[in-house]
């Protein structure tokens, strides 16, 4: 019997092995492996719908065309950014749009009533969106509930207290300095918003790959137990990544109010619902893993650039702008069934 | 399962919604006058089966954001049918419910087939059901409405009970049936509770969840036709707000979201509650907005309670002494 275990014991042993040599030395399928990412796969994406786009319709690639892609782009970006720093924990937050509106609100009080300069107002509402966060954050992990239903309430909560306290009037009073930088043209087709989006874009970047602090989230999203064994403070990293969401939430509402030059309480439609599936659909097309513990910033990056584009597309072929909601939808859904059956081909192959 | 009565998931609800009852009633008589009764149970009829719709699939320990899509998608078929292709009202209804079942079905079998997170299948199909809504309508409300459909959606049959009672009082006793007597329902149930365990003593979980999808999207399809009938047009907009109130009434009822813990009753009752907090802040003068604020406090409140009962119940059972 004892041989038996020890058999046993070499066998599994064998096969730990021969998994860790195989995925120590995939060289061979490293092509392979970079042709079926989720990156590559969204470049090619983009590629081909700009060709086709660009064929049917010439205007697509007119200067005002790509530089208005450009700027949308931005804030769908940073909406998906927002979402995706909370679900790398293994949750979600539902609250991203009211977070963002409430932010940009506060921001154009402080600049309408108050005649603050922009830099300060601009600061007031990022500090309101990482306070909202923070709520968010210390709720979820004092009452062990899912973020699911408190950030579902908190939605309600915070969209509610900012149209009772504005009266759902908007802030017209926005900072010239402020509203031109949402208007300006670098090199006639660049927006400076887009630019914005890519330094944050670095930053996050950065924060998971070379960052301790960075690895820590990943390592409390991927094993939650595990991570707290290993000494890392679970309740505080999931807290500090609910607030950083509040603040790129606030980022995108900000960005809004530069370009339309005010800030307006249905800007993320009843209780910021229009933002959950620009939230969603940048992560999750991206490959952010929604269990949690996956990141990619550039995924996320050129899932909510894809879905920009395709919306501007549809809007330009004058497929009826009614239905695009329906192409979005089933985007989202042809892009987990695609990545269903790219995740369970890998895994045949033990690419991953 | 023999919990004492003040410990049932109903009782709470229960005190809360008597005591505020008698509050509200003495502090504004007009409160309990018959037609404010009868708008009261309008809203709460409609109210009910929008909860009922999201309950069952909390049965199971998923979610569904389509429910409000779902609903509007049947409620401007039912209207769109009467209007443009001039079908009789019974006809037209029996359509939109199907429709609402089928968008129900095709949720139910997305989930259980791909195995993907309900969360992210029903956000995409809610996206789907809204934008073919918006397609459909343009934007534009159906006003052409018979007369019987307005008079079903508002007056009473015996006064103050609305005709729109009735098929929220059948929901009701349907589901609770499902849910204590039928094996389908037990299912449903042990699903939510244990889905692997499930599996191995024999239940198909995926006829499960594909029939508990269906029947939320019945559930919400039929409070679709009901609205139109009470605000008397087709509106685009019908279910967009349904999504905070689908998840607080439950959840006031004492159920678990991870699953297998939900009560027909409880789940009445706070729906119960919601009207009787919205309508007095409508009575007494405070601000209209404030209905979202209490809307998420109120789900914030119950969900601190249900984790309190949890835990409590855990340390009885003796499972937290490790």
């Amino acid at each position: 019997m004892a041989i038996d275990v020890r058999h046993n014991q070499s066998d599994a042993f064998k096969d730990m092995m021969a998994n860790t040599s195989q995925q120590d030395a995939p060289p061979r399928f490293s092509i392979t492996r970079i042709l079926l990412s989720n990156e590559f796969g969204l470049l090619v994406l983009i590629v081909l719908f700009a060709t086709i786009f660009a064929t049917i319709s010439p205007a697509f690639l007119s200067k005002f065309s790509l530089y208005a892609l450009g700027r949308t782009a931005a804030v769908n970006i940073m909406i998906g950014f927002s979402m995706m720093v909370v679900i790398i924990t293994g949750g979600l937050n539902l609250s991203v749009g009211a977070i963002g509106v409430s932010a940009a609100m506060f921001s154009g009080l402080l600049m309408e009533s108050f005649g603050m300069p922009w830099p300060l107002a601009v600061a007031g509402g990022l500090a309101v969106g990482a306070a909202l966060g923070a709520i968010n954050g210390i709720i979820i992990v004092r009452t062990g509930l899912h973020s699911f239903i408190i950030t579902l309430a908190t939605m309600s909560i915070f969209f509610g207290i900012m149209i009772f306290l504005t009266h759902a009037e908007s802030y017209r009073g926005i900072s010239p300095v402020f509203t031109g930088f949402g208007r300006m043209k670098l090199f006639s087709i660049i927006s400076p918003l887009l630019l914005v989006t890519i330094v944050v874009a670095l930053g996050l970047s950065v924060l998971f790959r070379f960052t301790a602090l960075g690895r820590e989230f990943l390592a409390t999203g991927a094993n939650e137990r595990a991570a707290e064994l290993s000494g890392i403070r679970v309740q505080r990293m999931i807290t500090y990544c609910h607030m950083l969401s509040g603040v790129l939430a606030g980022v995108a509402g900000l960005m809004l109010v530069s370009r339309t030059g005010a800030a307006i309480p249905s800007m993320a439609g009843q209780l910021g619902q229009d933002w959950l599936l620009p939230a969603f659909l940048g992560p999750v097309l991206g490959g952010t893993l929604l269990t949690g513990g996956r990141v990619s910033v550039l995924g996320t990056l050129l899932g909510s650039f894809l879905v920009t584009m395709l919306t501007t597309g549809l809007l330009l072929m004058q497929v009826g702008a009614f239905w695009v909601q329906t192409y979005l939808g089933l985007l989202l859904l042809f892009a987990v069934l695609v990545d269903l059956v790219r995740r369970s081909y890998l895994q045949r192959r033990k690419l991953i | 399962m023999s919990t004492r009565f003040w410990e049932s998931d109903w009782f709470g609800p229960f005190v809360i919604t008597l005591a505020a009852i008698i509050v509200v009633g003495t502090l504004n008589p007009s409160f309990l006058s018959p037609f404010n009764i009868q708008v009261l149970l309008l809203a709460i009829s409609v109210n009910a089966l929008i909860a009922f719709s999201q309950m069952i699939i909390i049965a199971i320990g998923q979610m569904n954001l389509s429910v409000g899509a779902i609903g509007g998608l049947a409620a401007i078929s039912f209207a769109g049918m009467m209007q443009v292709w001039g079908m009789p009202w019974p006809v037209a209804a029996g359509v939109a419910l199907g429709i609402g079942l089928l968008a129900g079905l095709a949720n139910g079998v997305l989930v259980a087939f791909t195995g993907i997170s309900a969360f992210v299948i029903t956000l995409a199909s809610l996206s789907i059901y809204k934008g073919v809504n918006l397609g459909i309508t343009e934007a534009q409300p159906f006003y052409e409405i018979p007369d019987i459909v307005k008079s079903l959606g508002n007056d009473t049959f015996i006064h103050p009970l609305p005709w729109l009672v009735i098929p929220c009082v059948l929901a009701a006793i349907g589901l609770w049936y499902l849910l204590n007597r039928l094996p389908l329902g037990r299912s449903i149930l042990a699903v939510g509770g244990n889905e692997h365990a499930s599996e191995l003593s024999g239940i198909s979980v995926r006829l499960v969840v594909i029939v508990a999808h269906a029947i939320s999207g019945g559930l919400a399809a039929l409070a679709g036709i009901m609205l139109v009938g009470r605000l008397q047009l087709g509106q685009p907009t019908i279910g967009d707000d349904w999504l905070i109130l689908s998840f607080a009434a439950p959840v006031i009822g004492g159920a678990i979201l991870s699953g297998g813990h939900v009560s027909v009753g409880g789940t009445l009752l706070g729906v119960i509650i919601v009207a009787i907090f919205t309508q007095v802040l409508v009575l007494f003068n405070i601000d209209p907005f404030l209905v979202q604020v209490v809307l998420g406090g109120l789900i914030l409140w119950a969900v601190g309670v249900n984790r309190w009962r949890e835990v409590r119940a855990q340390r009885r059972a003796g499972q937290v002494q490790i």
